[in-house]
């Protein structure tokens, strides 16, 4: 990548590719490393010795930072995410939209207040957008419902 | 950040492992795509590999001529994880020096957290050193610490990142209580 020294997360500088990826949060990770795991150990004799040294420190890692252990927690927070950010790009039109990055920034670290949350991910004030704060509040809350669900 | 990408890559069968029926050959493929991917570890751009989710697409092999060994073309989906300048994770403290303590963020072993980048900490020597400030809790080992990556280097040799984090900014610094 060219202009590597242009790369800023905050900014939402991160690369066109990365910017298109679809990015995962911790929980979403878990379960998919577990499941790998599942099935070598079905596989295996012994699926310790059969998995990679970053596979097993990013299960590790995952496993440690997953704020959603309930599977279908997983999938309410990225619908409900999805479907805020669809609601309010309807409402504010072309002006608001989340990507991708700044979604699994905020479900991975699970701010409480709406200036955590804009300190965590700069870029949902700024790239033009005009984010207002009472978006991010209720974006935050219904984070936080799904918490409590579980 | 984790990210889910599609790859086309090149995959080599040799010529004695082909054996008739699909499936076999199928599964030679899958068990080949891997284990190159177990090895690759990792690549400047897409960063750490760590697992396989589904292979897409196998396309039609070619011969090597002088090998006798079968190159097929596959596209498959992978899980990564590549860390971006400006952005905020949680590490895990696992050492404490002088100068400043060392991270693993998933795959990353070693996340450097210099002392010059925690504004208002102390350090405390001990049996079990630690780094201290008056409003914040201390930062030990095994704390987990929520940081900004101040950059990233590539390590050819070794294959795998390393990174610079701090913890100038808001709400960043040590997690009291892990609630996990």
């Amino acid at each position: 990548m060219s202009g590597e020294e242009e790369e800023n997360a905050a900014e939402l500088k991160i690369g066109d590719e990365f910017l298109k990826a679809k990015c995962l949060m911790n929980c979403e990770v878990s379960l998919i490393l577990e499941h790998k795991y599942e099935q070598l150990q079905q596989t295996s004799d012994d699926p310790t010795n059969s998995v990679s040294q970053v596979f097993e420190k990013s299960l590790q890692y995952v496993k440690r930072f997953s704020r959603y252990k309930n599977p279908d927690a997983v999938r309410q927070v990225r619908d409900l995410l999805h479907q805020i950010v669809i609601l309010t790009y309807i409402r504010i039109l072309a002006r608001y939209q989340l990507a991708e990055f700044e979604l699994c920034v905020l479900g991975n670290l699970c701010p409480e207040t709406v200036e955590e949350a804009i300190a965590m991910v700069p870029s949902i004030k700024t790239r033009g957008r005009a984010q207002d704060d009472e978006a991010i509040e209720k974006m935050l809350n219904d984070l936080s419902l799904i918490k409590k669900f579980e | 950040m984790f990210l889910k990408v599609q790859l086309p890559w090149n995959v080599i069968i040799a010529a004695e492992s082909l054996k008739p029926g699909s499936l076999m050959l199928q599964r030679a493929i899958l068990i080949r795509l891997l284990t190159d991917f177990a090895a690759k570890k990792a690549t400047k751009d897409m960063g750490y590999f760590l697992a396989v989710t589904t292979l897409d697409k196998i396309g039609e092999g070619k011969v090597r001529q002088h090998t006798g060994d079968v190159l097929f073309p596959v596209v498959f989906n992978a899980v990564t994880f590549k860390v971006f300048k400006g952005e905020v994770l949680e590490g895990v403290v696992h050492k404490v020096l002088k100068h400043g303590v060392f991270l693993r963020i998933g795959p990353i072993e070693n996340a450097y957290l210099s002392s010059s980048k925690m504004p208002g900490y102390v350090y405390v020597l001990g049996e079990n050193p630690y780094f201290m400030n008056q409003k914040m809790p201390k930062i030990a080992k095994d704390v987990v610490v929520r940081v900004v990556v101040i950059g990233t280097k590539w390590m050819e040799a070794e294959r795998e990142f390393q990174a610079l984090v701090g913890l100038e900014g808001d709400y960043l610094g040590p997690i009291s209580a892990p609630d996990m």
